[in-house]
Formats: C-alpha cells, sequence, structure tokens
C-alpha cells in the first residue's frame, strides 16, 4: 500500500490550487449563487470560465499534449477532480464531450475528426449534447427508433431524443442513429455527429421533477449530417457507443467522495443548528451515510490504482455507480431523516435557507436513473461480474 | 497510489488459503462443531498455522517474529474466516500485540517467542458483561498486581497459557496485565457459544496475582485503545472473509440449482441481491485494507486512523450479516439444516460481528469524530 501521489503530481496540485483561488470569484462560491442565475446565464458564465482554464491549461488533464492535453496521469486526474470540488469551481458545460466523446475520437476517430473536434471542445467553441436516449428506448438503448436514411453524400434524420443534457445550449450531437432500414436491435446503427445549429434540428428544455432544466428533448425532422461525420463505421455504431460508455470508467470517485463528504458536514451543521446533532437514531443515520461514503473514497483509490497499472476495468465501473449513487441518495434521504419538518421549508428560520440543500435532495433521485440505472447496473454485476447466467 | 495487496501478500494469503483447504477443511470443521465438549483447538491446525508464520506475523524479528504490519496479518484473518477456522489465532495474536505495544523488553522477550512459535497461546479479556469496547467496559479491577472481577465474553480462555485483561487501578486508570494460566484466583467458566467454530468463556480473577504490563511504546488508556483498535480490524477481516466465502458459495449454488426450469440464479429477485451483497463485500474488504494500514502508519489515537478503524468495523459486520444470511435464505430449505454448512459462516458471522464494538457503537464512535468535534 502506499497511498501517496508523485511528488510531481503534487506540485502539479499545487499550481492548480493556485490558479484556482486566484480564478474563481468569491461570490460564486457562496450558497445559492449559482441557482439565482437564470439557466443561460450560468451556462455563459461557467463556459467563459472553462475556456479560460483551458487557455491557462488545466483542461484535458490526462489527454495527450497532441490533442491540446496536459499529459497528466491518471493521478493528476484525480487530483483535478479533488481540487475543483475543494475550490467550488464552476461545473463543466460540456461534460459529455469531454467525458466520452473526445476519447473515443481519440481511439476511433478519423484524422479529419481528431482534428477538427477536440480542440473546439476543449475550449468551448463547441458543446456538445449526447443523443442516446428515446422515449422508447432508457435502458434498453438497442431499442431506438431514429432513422437515418441515405441521401446523396449525407444522411437524412427522423425522430426524437429526450433525456438530453444541455439541450438547449448544445450545438453538435452525437447521436444513435438506425441508418440501415429495417435492421433490429444492436444492428444497421451509427454513431453520427450532427449540427444542432438547422432548421431539421429543435432542442426543447424538459423541467425536471426539482424545477431545473438540465435535461432536454430534441426533435430531428429531415435534419441533414454528411456521411463522413459517422464516429467509427456506418452500421457499427452499437460498437461505438460501447467504446464512448467505456470511458465512464475512469477515477472520478476521488472528486465524487470529497464533494459529498463536504455535503454530508454540511448536513451535520443543519443538524446542530437544529439541535439535532445529539439525537441517537439521527446519529446512526448519519453516519451509516458516512460509512459507505468512506468506502467510495478507498474503491476510488482501488479504481485509481488499476487504471495506473493499465488494468481494464471492465464491468466494475458498474459496482462504483452503485456504490456512489445509492449512497448519494442515502445521505440526501438522511438529511430529511435528520431535520425532520424543517427539512422541507426553504426559511425555517429568518437567517436560514434550506433551498440549496432540497437542490441537491431532489436531484439525489435522478442519479439512480441516468447513466445506466440501478437495476441495470445490478444485471451487469450480476451476469458479467458474477456470472449468474441471464 | 497504489492501494492493493502486493504480489507477496497476495503469495502469502494463497499460502495460507492452500494449506487450510488442504488440511482443515469444512469436514474438520464439523468435527470440532460436533464436539462442542471439545477444546476447539485442534492441533494439526495450529501447528500449521505456527510453521506458516501466521503466529508469528506482528512479532518483531528480534523476538522470533516476521516483523511484518497488520496489513500483512488481516490477509491471514480473512483466510481463516473464509475457512471457518476454529482455533484461538485472533485472540493469541492480539495477546503478543499487547506485549509488543505495551510490554517491556523483559516481558516481551520472556513471552513474544513462545506467543510466535504456537507454544504458548494467549488470549485478551478485555471488557465485561454489557459493557462497552472503548475501555468503559472494563470490569476488572485492579489492587497493585492482583486483579478481581469477571471478564467476559474472552475466546478460547481455557487453552491460553497467558490471558492478557484491562483493568482498572484504585485511581481509575485503565491498564493491561498478564495474568498466567493457573494463577491462584483464576477461574475459567466454560460459557458455549452457538458458534461451533470458537470455544468461549468468563474469566474470573479474585485477587489473582498479575504483572501489569509498563515500559513499552504505550501504556493506560492508549494502550487498551490501541489492542482494541487492533481486534476490530482483526475480527473485520475475519467477517470479511466470511462474507465472500458465503457469497462465493451462495453464487455458485444459485448458478445450477433449478426450479421453474430454469436456474434459480436467473431471477433478478436473487441477482439483484447478489449484485448488492457483491458491493457490499468488496467495499468491506477496502475498508479492512485501508484501516489495516491505517494502523501500520499512523501514531496511536490519529483521528483519521479511528475513523478508518470505525468504517471498517462497521461495514464488515454489516456485509458479514447480510452475506450469510442470505446464503441460507438462496441455499432455501437445504440452507437450513445442521448438515448444511451455511450455519458454519452465518453463526459465525452473527457471534464476531459484536466483538471489538458493534456496527452501531462503531457508527457512534463515528458520530463522536465527526458530529462532536469542530469541523476543519
Amino acid at each position: 500500500m502506499d497511498l501517496s501521489y508523485t511528488a510531481e503530481e503534487e506540485q502539479f496540485r499545487t499550481e492548480l490550487r493556485t490558479w484556482l483561488a486566484a480564478n474563481i470569484p468569491q461570490e460564486w462560491t457562496q450558497p445559492g449563487f449559482w441557482r439565482s442565475l437564470d439557466d443561460a446565464e450560468s451556462f455563459r458564465l461557467r463556459r467563459d470560465w472553462e475556456a479560460s482554464k483551458t487557455a491557462a491549461g488545466f483542461s484535458g488533464i490526462e489527454w495527450p499534449t497532441e490533442y491540446g492535453g496536459r499529459g497528466g496521469t491518471p493521478g493528476m486526474k484525480a487530483i483535478y477532480d479533488e481540487e475543483m470540488v475543494r475550490a467550488r469551481a464552476p461545473q463543466t458545460v460540456n461534460v459529455l464531450g469531454l467525458t466520452f466523446l473526445a476519447p473515443t475520437i481519440m481511439a476511433i476517430g478519423t484524422p479529419e475528426q481528431k482534428a477538427e473536434i477536440i480542440g473546439p471542445m476543449l475550449r468551448n467553441e463547441v458543446i456538445w449534447c449526447q443523443g442516446f436516449s428515446e422515449p422508447g428506448a432508457g435502458s434498453d438503448l438497442a431499442a431506438v427508433s431514429t432513422r437515418g436514411v441515405r441521401d446523396g453524400d449525407d444522411y437524412v434524420v427522423n425522430g426524437q431524443k429526450i433525456w438530453t443534457t444541455n439541450a438547449v445550449h448544445g450545438d453538435k450531437i452525437f447521436t444513435i442513429v438506425r441508418t440501415e432500414p429495417g435492421s433490429e436491435r444492436h444492428k444497421g446503427l451509427s454513431m453520427m455527429l450532427i449540427d444542432m445549429d438547422q432548421p431539421g434540428v429543435e432542442a426543447r428544455p424538459l423541467k425536471q421533477m426539482s424545477g431545473a432544466s438540465e435535461f432536454g428533448e430534441v426533435f430531428f425532422t429531415d435534419a441533414r449530417v454528411p456521411a463522413k461525420d459517422c464516429l467509427g463505421e456506418i452500421g457499427q455504431g452499437w460498437r461505438t457507443a460501447m467504446l464512448l460508455l467505456s470511458f465512464e470508467r475512469g477515477a472520478s470517485g476521488v472528486g465524487q467522495y470529497t464533494e459529498f463528504r463536504r455535503q454530508y458536514d454540511e448536513i451535520v451543521e443543519q443538524a446542530k443548528h437544529f439541535g439535532r446533532s445529539d439525537d441517537p437514531v439521527a446519529r446512526q443515520k448519519l453516519t451509516a451515510c458516512l460509512v459507505e461514503l468512506e468506502c467510495l473514497r478507498y474503491h476510488a483509490m482501488h479504481i485509481l490504482t488499476q487504471v495506473e497499472q493499465g488494468r481494464d476495468l471492465g464491468s466494475e465501473s458498474s459496482m462504483t455507480k452503485l456504490q456512489w449513487s445509492e449512497t448519494f441518495q442515502d445521505l440526501w434521504e438522511a438529511f430529511d431523516d435528520v431535520l425532520g419538518p424543517e427539512a422541507s421549508l426553504a426559511a425555517p428560520r429568518p437567517d436560514v435557507d434550506l433551498t440549496p440543500y432540497q437542490a441537491q435532495a431532489m436531484w439525489s433521485r435522478s442519479v439512480t436513473i441516468w447513466g445506466g440505472s440501478s437495476q441495470v447496473q445490478r444485471n451487469i454485476v450480476a451476469e458479467r461480474v458474477l456470472g449468474l447466467p441471464r | 497510489m497504489f492501494f492493493a495487496l502486493t504480489d507477496e501478500q497476495q503469495a502469502f494469503a494463497e499460502t495460507v488459503r492452500d494449506f487450510v483447504a488442504d488440511r482443515f477443511d469444512l469436514d474438520a470443521v464439523r468435527a470440532v462443531v460436533e464436539d462442542p465438549d471439545g477444546d476447539g483447538h485442534p492441533v494439526t491446525l495450529w501447528k500449521g498455522l505456527a510453521d506458516q508464520g501466521a503466529l508469528a506475523v506482528l512479532v518483531p524479528e528480534e523476538h522470533d517474529g516476521l516483523g511484518l504490519g497488520l496489513l500483512d496479518a488481516q490477509v491471514i484473518a480473512r483466510e481463516l474466516g473464509r475457512a471457518v477456522a476454529p482455533g484461538p489465532w485472533t485472540t493469541s495474536v492480539l495477546a503478543a500485540e499487547a506485549l509488543r505495544l505495551a510490554g517491556s523488553p523483559e516481558q516481551q522477550a520472556a513471552w513474544l517467542p513462545g506467543l510466535a512459535a504456537g507454544e504458548t497461546v494467549g488470549t485478551v479479556a478485555l471488557r465485561g458483561e454489557a459493557g462497552s469496547w472503548d475501555g468503559r467496559g472494563i470490569t476488572v479491577d485492579a489492587s497493585g498486581e492482583r486483579l478481581s472481577g469477571t471478564a467476559s465474553p474472552v475466546d478460547y480462555p481455557a487453552v491460553a497459557g497467558l490471558v492478557v485483561v484491562a483493568a482498572t487501578d484504585a485511581q481509575g486508570v485503565p491498564g493491561l496485565y498478564l495474568v498466567e494460566a493457573g494463577a491462584e484466583g483464576l477461574a475459567v467458566r466454560d460459557q458455549r457459544t452457538y458458534d461451533g467454530t470458537a470455544r468461549v468463556g468468563a474469566v474470573e480473577l479474585a485477587d489473582t496475582p498479575a504483572e501489569a504490563l509498563t515500559g513499552g511504546t504505550l501504556s493506560g488508556a492508549a494502550a487498551v485503545g490501541a489492542l482494541m483498535a487492533r481486534g476490530a480490524v482483526l475480527t473485520a477481516a475475519d467477517l470479511v472473509g466470511v462474507a465472500r466465502e458465503a457469497l462465493t458459495r451462495t453464487i455458485d449454488y444459485d448458478r445450477d440449482r433449478k426450479q421453474f426450469g430454469v436456474p434459480v440464479g436467473s431471477f433478478q429477485a436473487i441477482k439483484h441481491t447478489m449484485a448488492d451483497l457483491h458491493v457490499g463485500v468488496t467495499m468491506a474488504e477496502h475498508a479492512v485494507l485501508f484501516a489495516a494500514h491505517a494502523l501500520d502508519t499512523s501514531e496511536p489515537g490519529d483521528p483519521g486512523a479511528d475513523v478508518a478503524v470505525a468504517v471498517a468495523k462497521a461495514k464488515a459486520a454489516g456485509a458479514a450479516w447480510d452475506a450469510t444470511g442470505a446464503m441460507i435464505q438462496f441455499f432455501g430449505g437445504i440452507g437450513f439444516t445442521w448438515e448444511h454448512e451455511a450455519h458454519f459462516f452465518y453463526k459465525r458471522a452473527r457471534r464476531r460481528a459484536p466483538l471489538f464494538g458493534s456496527a452501531a457503537e462503531h457508527r457512534e464512535r463515528l458520530a463522536v469524530l465527526t458530529m462532536d468535534q469542530p469541523l476543519s
């Protein structure tokens, strides 16, 4: 066991921490600041800030330098995630592009795609959406029915995507399209990179139960996409999609732990304010969550070790997803268990604003659905890790 | 970052695993379980473990030990848990730890070589009936170097040549004392437990001559606390081994067992439970590794290590309850029979879960550490 980072990695931490301290306005770190802005303003601020971070060399941490990345180690990426949370840095606006699309392009993109897509994404000149889920294809992704028909050098696309993060802000969308008429399930699909700024594409915000609109719907009505803007081969979209989703398997647990542990501490502070921190049941509820959070931290170190050793994580990412998402949800249920009737009030006292807490509590309902629901993850663990029959 | 066992540590685990599987299989375990009047301390197993260095693991090299850390010791504890192996390994190793941490060089020289070689069996008696596991539960009083009171439950007191007793002196200061088998006023009362893989008794002391452990690195409450922490981690490691083996056996069975014309393991009600158990047991394994490493690399009383120990014990106890209960459930009726081995695992988990602090006690400990302190 050696739980330290290298001297070079710690040097990177110092540089990043210094830059973040100098470049995040104080007011941005106050609770409720981001919620006080309208969606468009929030997005613009974050988009510009992130571009300045890229210019300073603090984006694409573990990407090769030929793509504009920093060429850093997996440990540096973990440190980056941790420090971003610690500094209360704005959340990225290009999460799906950065997490999924960019590494897929590096792996299987054409030279033109590598040259034209990654740089502008890193500089936030192009915001990418992910067009996977449809009204009839949620957990069952192979049921997609959005179709593309060849027309000269283009495909003409019709259909609808849903639960699309940043739909109304997106410039382009990587989309699973059924390009082979009459094909079924995993066959005949293609990963098309579609320009959203065209008459055939309409994005509508989708108001969530929390009141926010991070998601949206995207409608394709005779939208056009050049055949060359296919990622991977035409008809091999399922393979491309699986490769793309495999890039979720990183060391992001370090940053998640840091964030959730801070939330635990904040809930404890509220419990103290409301005279609930001595209640034996409240103490048991909260520390049961802490046990799981600490396990998430150890698990993140385990995963980081696997990544550094160059091991394929395989289906282990399903275990990671279950641990963080179920724990996060339990933590925000504990918030209500601990505060009781006060938990549901925006201003239980004149000087207390609980709305940022409630926003987290409501958001926590989504995390066991998106990115593969807990039920799907349990199937994956049972079948692919434990070898139980289908 | 290297959060894993080294190749050497993995090889050590395999050696212990192969030895136990080869020389002490479930039939041998059953023989011990079905002989409750026996001492539950099979000599072949004990000698073999001694030959493997399993008793010497934490003993310093100058006292004929291997001088390794708790991270290495937890490897052995997990394998013994996995094999539901009977015998006083945990408690004897803890007695040696008490000497290493709190004993004088003379006391160490007198006892550690024998403990490392397995010639002496040690045990620890650290709390009394209904007492907590944080030092406040000590029910033995020390008057100079004479002890009175009853410590319970104590693992394997009947075969122990040396008992490390936690006692409180006239000033209310806790400390560790050595009591030798056969000492005047020492009585061991067999308490019987449903966990047939262990033998448990009460250690009754009536003005019994003892020797205070002094002159070591730690003394007083710090020594008691350090021993409790090590007991918690080694017990957690045993529980994690029990949990992993119970889960593996259940999965193997449900992959083949057919009902309604299909393997029962194809039903989602079972799959999802197994998946959750696998996540839980894996997290408990991580937590035990981290806690053992934390104790190996920190000063006694380090708050980070205290958190790690509490997390590991709370998580391991829960995982073992869950996995062994599921073993009975998902073997169905056969799992509830005496002939089946599921009850070895279940009973071992159930008895050991509260030792060195239950899951609830360790969660309360976490509350003290993270809710009652000023936030950093």
